[in-house]
């Protein structure tokens, strides 16, 4: 009888226990999302957990599509994703915890247009670029190279990179239906790097062994390439924001953490993997 | 696989060592230096012999992972394709257990006779959905203890170019308010609102409808959703030609950096229901002694005539994200019109029904849903239904005034302590505590437990896994 008594009591006493528990969070983050952040991601954690010992971070990839499923279905602390969050994902977080998730800019990435090394092409107009992805330019030749085809790397539709270019750059319009897809920006770099046909695109921090394409807004501008003053200053024409989303407003550990990467020690660990900042802290020194 | 690729990796370094060496003696460099080098490095210059086995062997290694790479590409090629099949789905188990034995209750339908508790299966959902981007088609059924029934089976299709446009046709949620299309796996409280139950029973129908939504841009704060139905619900075959309308148009304001946002919207139902003889009960006058009464029409001209059935509502639902409590859910529904049904029950008919009794009516729900960190959620729920809106509680069950058990209005009060153990199980506490209006001291039959507050709250365990 005494048992039935304190049976109504449990949800108060598990819910008060879950309440204080979240107040005073466990020193574990957990980080999962966009594959172009996890270099960038690891390498933050990496430097915090060496500067606060009693703190471990995880940080897995997936895409960002993956990385926000898992924020909604509460097994991540914070989303990296490489796109904004959509509407119809915002509603389930809606529908599940009634907060509309938090988007944190974190870094700044020139979305970079790879080529072979030996692909006499080195400039491209969007619309080219946009031609090319969508199967109506196919041989080389029509955009000043040689008389070859065009091989095309893309991403897998979770990844937060395909949807940034498919909606910037292929304003929406579908990829032909030869693009092959790729599990990560580094995979589409390997494949360019092999095929001196092959055309791909991601992050500017994984363009390594490739060459860039210097990217012309229409054909009457100049070629630019990604880099940190080009993107930052928007002259670089395909250019976006990497975020964090956390499910609401960040408290204790995950908050601090947020802070640090937004601060000058996280910043400067965005520009030394390649990206490039969100805050200007090279002349005033502030937080 | 692993052996394989160590065997390569260590194959490509001897093979490089061997090549660079071959490299510095042809272009006449040192040989002494060359063979220092490759003693250096633990090697030493192969005989040409031992060179091709080990070239030949590279080959073959070559030719096998490039095998393996073929083998991949085709492999993903399948599972691309594979990847547009979604399937989900979800249990709902549970324990109940009324006031009474043989309860009538809308949670979770009605206790048989001499039951108090029960255990069901309340729900058994697989959805099967092939996703193609702009087409999707979905079946979903649902699998009880009471056998299997469809619920969803309808294909949709989006236009490609501003993808704001949609079209979906089969059957599934009819769009009027919230709480109907509101997945039964995510809602807080076990059942939807007594209303809800009672106007659109199922809630799916079949027919076919627009749909304006975009994800992003300017327009994205607004949505429409409006089509034709049968009326009939669920995959029930229609009775009658008319067609009834449905449609909601809703708005969503987010203010993100208070987390707050609101949703709201307004649903309509355009309908009506086949009269199959001269007899219809509408209008409500007074009795010659003074009390209500439903008048009976029996003109002839209401002999396959529709019936109204008509609704109106508003809902909105209120978000705000409070600092290191969780998130605060506020959600509400009001809805008022006319509902043809019978007198025992006001709940829309599936088949040509032989009694038409048109009612005016109104109701609704307040929920308010508090979550306690990432596991715990309390929900407290109120929601009413009073079918007829001229009747007053003394006038039903007076004798003579034709008013049946499908007048009866009812409030219920619901609390609840929901759990989610991880991502796919969910533990669910919840009580049910329902009020009927109390009827006249005079009523006899099955009016007669309403003269007071019937016995009938329910208690509900449940267990849901959904993936």
């Amino acid at each position: 009888m005494k048992r039935m008594i304190f049976l109504p009591l449990a949800p108060v006493i598990i819910s008060s226990a879950a309440f204080i528990g979240m107040i005073f969070q466990s020193g574990n983050i957990t980080v999962k999302g966009s594959d172009t952040m996890v270099i960038l991601g690891q390498r933050w954690a990496e430097v915090y957990m060496s500067k606060h010992p009693g703190i471990t971070i995880q940080v897995t990839g997936g895409g960002s599509g993956t990385g926000i499923a898992a924020l909604i279905n509460g097994t991540t602390d914070i989303a990296n994703s490489s796109r904004p969050m959509k509407k119809s994902e915002v509603d389930k977080l809606k529908a599940r915890y009634a907060t509309l998730g938090v988007e944190i800019p974190c870094a700044k990435d020139g979305l970079a247009v790879y080529l072979n090394e030996s692909n006499p092409v080195s400039e491209l107009t969007v619309q080219q670029i946009k031609g090319i992805y969508t199967g109506k330019i196919t041989n080389w030749k029509e955009v000043g190279g040689k008389d070859a085809r065009i091989i095309l790397y893309s991403r897998e539709n979770n990844s937060g990179t395909y949807v940034y270019f498919k909606d910037n750059v292929l304003k929406g319009a579908d990829f032909a239906s030869s693009a092959q897809t790729m599990p990560g920006t580094a995979a589409v770099v390997n494949a360019v790097g092999k095929d001196v046909n092959g055309i791909g695109y991601g992050g500017a921090a994984y363009g390594k062994r490739i060459k860039f394409v210097k990217v012309k807004k229409d054909d009457k501008s100049p070629g630019v390439e990604p880099d940190a003053q080009t993107v930052a200053s928007g002259e670089y024409p395909i250019s976006r924001y990497l975020y964090m989303y956390t499910r609401s407003k960040p408290t204790g550990a995950v908050k601090e953490y947020v802070d640090w990467i937004l601060g000058p020690e996280g910043q400067e660990v965005v520009m030394k993997v390649g990206y490039f900042p969100v805050r200007d802290f090279s002349t005033s020194g502030q937080n | 696989m692993k052996q394989m690729l160590s065997t390569l990796l260590f194959l490509c370094s001897s093979l490089a060592n061997v090549g660079v060496a071959q490299e510095k003696l042809a272009k006449n460099e040192d040989s002494t230096d060359v063979r220092h080098e490759l003693e250096v490095s633990g090697g030493s210059l192969p005989t040409k012999a031992e060179f091709d086995v080990l070239k030949e062997e590279l080959e073959n290694l070559k030719g096998k992972l490039d095998g393996l790479d073929e083998s991949y590409i085709e492999t993903k090629g399948t599972v691309d394709a594979l990847k547009k099949i979604k399937v989900s789905g979800y249990i709902q188990a549970q324990y109940q257990s009324a006031e009474t034995a043989g309860e009538a209750t809308v949670a979770g339908g009605n206790f048989p006779s001499n039951v108090k508790q029960r255990f069901a299966l309340r729900r058994g959902r697989l959805k099967a959905n092939y996703d193609n981007d702009l087409t999707q088609y979905v079946l979903q059924i649902d699998v009880t203890q009471n056998g299997v029934g469809i619920k969803d089976a309808y294909a949709s299709f989006r236009e490609p170019w501003l993808r704001i446009f949609g079209v979906t046709a089969g059957v599934f949620n009819r769009p009027f308010g919230f709480e109907i299309p509101f997945s039964s796996s995510g809602r807080e409280s076990p059942e939807r609102s007594r209303i809800c139950q009672t106007l659109l029973p199922g809630e799916r129908d079949l027919g076919a409808m627009l749909e304006i939504m975009a994800e992003s841009g300017s327009l994205s704060w607004f949505n429409f959703k409006g089509g034709f139905f049968n009326g009939s619900g669920s995959t029930a075959n229609d009775y009658d030609s008319h067609k009834d309308f449905i449609g909601r148009l809703g708005a969503q304001v987010t203010v993100p950096e208070r987390g707050f946002a609101i949703d709201f919207g307004g649903s309509a139902y355009l309908g009506g229901v086949r009269q199959p003889g001269p007899v219809v009960y509408k209008n409500v006058g007074m009795h010659g002694s003074g009390f209500k009464i439903f008048l009976k029409d029996s003109s002839s001209t209401n002999t396959g005539a529709s019936a109204d059935r008509n609704y109106i509502g508003v809902d909105a639902q209120l978000y705000y994200d409070l600092r290191t409590l969780g998130g605060l859910t506020i959600r509400g529904e009001y809805i008022t019109g006319e509902q043809t049904g019978a007198f025992s029950s006001s709940t829309s008919p599936s088949s040509q029904p032989t009694e038409i009794v048109t009612r005016n009516f109104n109701g609704g729900y307040f929920y308010c849903v508090q979550n306690i960190g990432l596991s715990n959620q309390f929900v407290f729920k109120y929601d009413w239904y009073d079918p007829n809106t001229d009747a007053g509680a003394s006038d039903i069950g007076r004798p003579g005034s034709n008013f049946g058990l499908g007048d009866i209005k009812h409030q219920t009060f619901g609390v609840g302590w929901i759990y989610h153990w991880d991502a796919n199980v969910k533990l669910t506490a919840y009580y049910d505590i329902v009020k009927n209006e109390e009827i006249n001291s005079a009523a006899a039959g099955s009016l007669a437990p309403f003269k007071t507050d019937v016995k009938d709250n329910v208690l509900t365990l449940r267990v849901q896994y959904k993936f």
